[in-house]
């Protein structure tokens, strides 16, 4: 940790600390193999997504609605050209996968950035102006906390209508509390360190104390939490385009899991097991990933 | 040495393994004790004095640790010798507690805080007293591994330990008297005036000497041959150290046991050891009667430490640290550890590792002050200047 | 003494929190749809619905409004439901026993299993069966309970017919009285042995299923609280003792490392609740979960918003009620210091 001291009379070196302790966690991290894995899938789903319209012909005008290829309707994998199968539509399995990825890419992005942002700056503002505003800001976490994640995004969308739009606008209202009461905590606790005491002997403002001090010691376990809120946003929307609040047809995994259930049961197994393989890896992948960071950077939580 | 030794440890050598290298904790350490004698080992803070205790009931955790060289030896009623680092589990287990029993550093955290003090001791009785509790509470004793015997040792679970209180109503009792009236003797041993309260309570309701007493109690259960008490005052209050010592004391005259001290006390040393042994960086470099090292310390090391202690006569202002630290011991060379900070260091000191050498009657030494050049195949030179030149003693 | 002041903190709390959740319920019930919905039975005439309308306030000012539904809400009214063509109150004691009798099922199944693993784990650090037991609970936390329903459909159900869908088979659920609505229990006070084996055949699998993703929270705690009471000096007290290893690890270690893995049990239940969801309406069985997707297909709010409002109680009874046993059990810790 760099102190007051270092940062007051040479920036440029108290900078370069910190870039090599960060070099130093990049490193331990990939020396857990399962990270790596996880690091290995992610890279995969991302080039997925990216080079979708690549790999597979875009559907038109809708390119996450699959094709129908209404000649081969429940055909197995590796027939009729279809590496995955079709499901009772017709629509391609292989093709739904891929542009799901697209979908869950977005989900995951818009609801983590969002809840991001919004946790970080209603936990900051309840942490640094303390008092009233920060009871009552604290109070309506604690309301949001009491209801159930899927369960209460689950009656968002329902009462928004069932899209997939919805379905990212009721995980954004409900996954922010989280963030919220993570920084609010850190900072508190930041606070109350002596090298905060420190700058406030030494007159920093309010401002600057947050931006230099408290907010770079607090993100550790925000990015820890994002990463693994990326695969349970995931997780958590897949369920409720299960449940039907997604449009028909789209080529979104948890839809798709929904669509072949029927199939499953008469034996036509490839449309749910693929599409809920999809979900399972890129939700693995995410865990790994921040299960991989939080031992390297918050060593207490996990005893090694 | 004739055969009136109870404990023989024999070049004894703990290893611990990590990411950063093996470190050479413990590094041939040799000592006997005779029954009822009393040992100091005293050295600094990470000197391998806690990890040789620990050896001697084979609790270094392996992995990280590991027994790299030598033997325990504990020498039975019959004139057998057991191998404590090599015997089967089960045979361990039965010293354990029995025949050599510890007592630990800080009790606040030796006992355990979810269990009540009296069930942390009956532990000790379940395992090693049976057949006489059993006995005591007219119950009989010939079924080993039988309900009534698991019930005895506290292994039982939950039912069948309320069948038993339902169906054997008598018995269930009966043992319950027994078992409470053994560990309220116990406890009332070492001083405690109301064991049968004491018994019902957890740990955090007593104060640290409270819980050292019931240690005690819990490591004197069985009239073990030997106890090891490791650094067993330092984590309490100044005014309770010199009871809690003397309540020791006290039980060791009444009931022979040999204590092995692991402190960094000499004024322990000097007040209950018989004899003491100064260990440093893995090493005992020096050991004999404790009077005679006190009053004349022999390695530089020791002479370093005795100079470093504040005592009556000595002037203000003219107490002296030893000059440099410990050295880190991962992938240590050979050579003697002190030598970084020795007075007297010569170049041989740096190249090869000090043997243990007789000084006087009782008395070893470990340095190349008290060997000479021909032994280690070096020139004259290269040696340290020799002890008796500056005529040893403290200056 | 601050354990209890935290405690009757919450439990003051506890009210004022519920009102907070009825308020999000009712802006939600504001978004779309006419509100009268709630109150309203099909089969009324214009009329009679602007009577309903006036005698709810519903021309008044959203906080009058809001203040008169919480009235109706306090007095037990929780309007229509329209997927069980009744009034929500007197349908939703049935479905709550279902889904309890589903989440508590699993939550036993993911403690036991849960703190059985996380043992060997935390024993075992960094060798085979710690990787193991950590990667098993990293797949329970990855895997969506719905589609491992469904995997769990194919063999049990399809192929091997072991367990059927539903609750209970309907000659079986005549047969016996049902007082508590947990039919497991029902089918043990009434002493009636096929009724149970009936009851646990149904309740197994979709246990299980629920079961599995609150293990991996379980898993987790128990590993690391267990690696941190291995280190513990009193363990190595208990082995000087002469104790056997397994006694060691039982009596010593594992005792003290189940009482902080008890805060994380209050954290699963709430897992408990939501992937009881997906896996009620995968094997069809008639608890709330179930109830609320046929109520969102067919945009049945009254429905919908009473589910909110008991699930939110219930997780939070539970959250209180694991807390108050964890200050409990850690009494002599916490206030041992």
């Amino acid at each position: 940790m760099s102190t007051i001291e270092t940062e007051a009379t040479a920036p440029e070196s108290a900078g370069s600390v910190r870039w090599a302790r960060r070099r130093e966690v990049i490193a331990e991290v990939l020396r857990n193999p399962l990270t790596v894995v996880g690091f290995v899938i992610i890279a995969a789903f991302l080039l997925m997504a990216l080079f979708a319209p690549l790999l597979t012909e875009p559907n038109q005008p809708d390119p996450y609605q699959s094709p129908r290829d209404w000649a081969n309707i429940d055909s197995p994998p590796g027939e009729a050209g279809h590496v995955l199968g079709t499901d009772s539509q017709g629509g391609d399995v292989l093709y739904g996968v891929i542009w799901g990825s697209r979908l869950s890419l977005q989900l995951s992005l818009t609801v983590v950035l969002t809840t991001v942002v919004i946790g970080t700056i209603v936990g900051s503002i309840a942490a640094m102006r303390g008092g009233r505003l920060d009871n009552l800001l604290m109070r309506i976490v604690d309301v949001f906390l009491a209801i159930p994640e899927l369960i209460f995004a689950l009656a968002i969308a329902a009462v928004l209508g069932p899209s997939f739009r919805n379905i990212i606008l009721a995980l954004a209202a409900v996954f922010w509390v989280k963030y919220a009461r993570i920084i609010r905590g850190e900072i508190i606790r930041i606070k109350q360190s002596e090298y905060v005491a420190a700058a406030r002997v030494v007159g920093d403002s309010t401002w600057n104390i947050f931006r230099k001090d408290v907010f770079p010691n607090s993100v550790t376990p925000m990015v820890v939490q994002a990463t693994l809120d990326m695969g349970n946003v995931v997780l958590i929307g897949a369920t409720l385009s299960f449940i039907g609040l997604a449009q028909a047809g789209l080529t979104e995994w948890g839809a798709m899991v929904s669509a072949g259930q029927s199939g499953l049961l008469a034996g036509e197994w490839w449309v749910s097991t693929f599409a809920g393989l999809a979900i399972v890896l890129w939700a693995l992948a995410f865990n790994l990933v921040g299960d991989g960071l939080r031992d390297v950077l918050d060593p207490k939580t996990e005893g090694r | 040495m004739t055969e009136d030794w109870l404990l023989k440890v024999d070049d004894l050598g703990v290893q611990f393994h990590s990411p950063r290298g093996t470190s050479q904790a413990v590094d041939g350490v040799s000592f006997t004790m005779k029954p009822h004698e009393t040992l100091a080992l005293v050295g600094e803070t990470g000197c391998g004095k806690s990890v040789t205790a620990r050896s001697i009931l084979r609790l270094v955790a392996q992995p990280p640790g590991e027994y790299s060289s030598g033997s325990v030896q504990l020498r039975n009623d019959d004139g057998s010798v057991t191998d404590i680092l090599s015997a089967p589990e089960r045979v361990v287990r039965n010293i354990r507690g029995n025949r050599v029993s510890m007592i630990f550093q800080d009790p606040g955290k030796a006992l355990n805080p979810a269990l009540t003090v009296g069930r942390q001791l009956a532990e000790v009785f379940g395992e090693h007293r049976l057949g006489m509790v059993l006995e005591k509470a007219g119950l009989p004793t010939s079924r080993p591994g039988g309900t009534l015997v698991k019930i005895a040792q506290q292994r039982a679970g939950w039912l069948s330990v309320r069948l038993f209180q339902l169906f054997r109503r008598d018995a269930a009792r009966a043992l319950k008297k027994a078992m409470d009236d053994e560990v309220a003797s116990a406890l009332a041993d070492t001083g405690i005036a109301n064991p049968r309260k004491i018994m019902g309570s957890y740990p955090h309701e007593l104060s640290g000497g409270m819980k050292q007493r019931v240690m005690i109690a819990q490591a004197l259960a069985c009239d073990p041959d030997l106890l090891v008490a490791d650094e067993p005052t330092t984590a309490l209050d100044v005014t309770i150290q010199a009871r809690i010592l003397r309540l020791i004391h006290d039980l060791q005259q009444r009931r022979g046991t040999a204590i092995l001290y692991i402190t960094h006390d000499l004024s322990l040393v000097k007040e209950f050891a018989d004899r003491v042994a100064v260990m440093y960086a893995g090493r005992i470099v020096e050991m004999g009667p404790s009077d005679q090292v006190l009053k004349s310390p022999q390695h530089p090391y020791t002479q370093g430490l005795l100079a470093a202690i504040p005592r009556a006569d000595t002037p203000r202002g003219e107490l002296e640290a030893i000059a440099g630290t410990v050295p880190q011991l991962v992938d240590a060379p050979p050579q003697c550890h002190f030598a970084s900070r020795c007075a007297f260091a010569a170049q041989a000191c740096h190249g090869h590792i000090p043997q243990p050498t007789v000084v006087s009657e009782g008395r070893l030494v470990s340095c190349f002050r008290f060997s000479r050049a021909e032994e280690l195949d070096v020139s004259a030179e290269e040696m340290p200047q020799p002890a008796e030149a500056i005529g040893g003693g403290r200056r | 003494m601050q354990v209890r002041d935290y405690l009757i903190r919450r439990l003051v709390l506890l009210p004022f929190i519920m009102l907070g959740v009825s308020v999000i319920v009712f802006t939600l019930t504001r978004f779309t749809g006419s509100p009268v919905g709630i109150y309203a039975t099909p089969n009324m005439t214009p009329d009679e619905v602007a009577a309903l309308e006036a005698r709810y306030l519903l021309d008044q000012p959203i906080p009058v409004q809001y203040a008169a539904w919480l009235g109706g809400l306090l007095r037990g009214d929780l309007g229509w439901s329209g997927v069980s063509v009744a009034p929500v109150t007197e349908v939703i004691g049935v479905k709550m026993a279902a889904t309890l009798e589903l989440a508590v099922a699993a939550g036993l199944i993911a403690i036991l299993a849960g703190i059985a693993l996380g043992t060997i784990a935390g024993v075992r650090r960094n060798q085979g069966p710690d990787h193991a037991a950590r990667l098993f609970s990293i797949l329970g936390a990855s895997t969506p309970t719905f589609w491992f329903g469904l995997l769990l459909l194919v063999p049990f159900y399809l192929w091997l017919d072991w367990f059927p869908l539903g609750r209970s088979t309907d000659a079986v659920f005549a047969s016996i009285e049902h007082p508590t609505g947990l039919y497991t229990i029902d089918a043990l006070l009434a002493g009636n042995i096929v009724a149970f084996g009936d009851a646990l055949r149904h309740l197994i699998l979709p246990a299980v299923v629920l079961g599995f993703g609150a293990m991996a929270i379980i898993v987790r705690m128990m590993r690391s609280s267990m690696v941190e009471a291995m280190s513990e000096e009193y363990v190595d007290a208990a082995r000087a003792k002469g104790l056997p290893e397994g006694v060691v690890i039982r009596r010593h270690a594992r005792r003290n490392a189940f009482v902080p893995t008890t805060t994380v049990i209050g954290l699963s239940f709430g897992f408990l609740l939501q992937g009881s969801v997906a896996v009620e309406l995968i094997f069809r069985w008639p608890g709330l979960g179930q109830w609320v997707t046929s109520a969102i297909l067919s945009g049945d709010q009254a429905t919908i918003m009473a589910y909110v409002l008991i699930t939110a109680a219930i997780f939070m009874i539970v959250n209180l009620a694991v807390d108050i046993a964890y200050a409990y059990l850690d009494r002599r810790v916490v206030l041992g210091g």
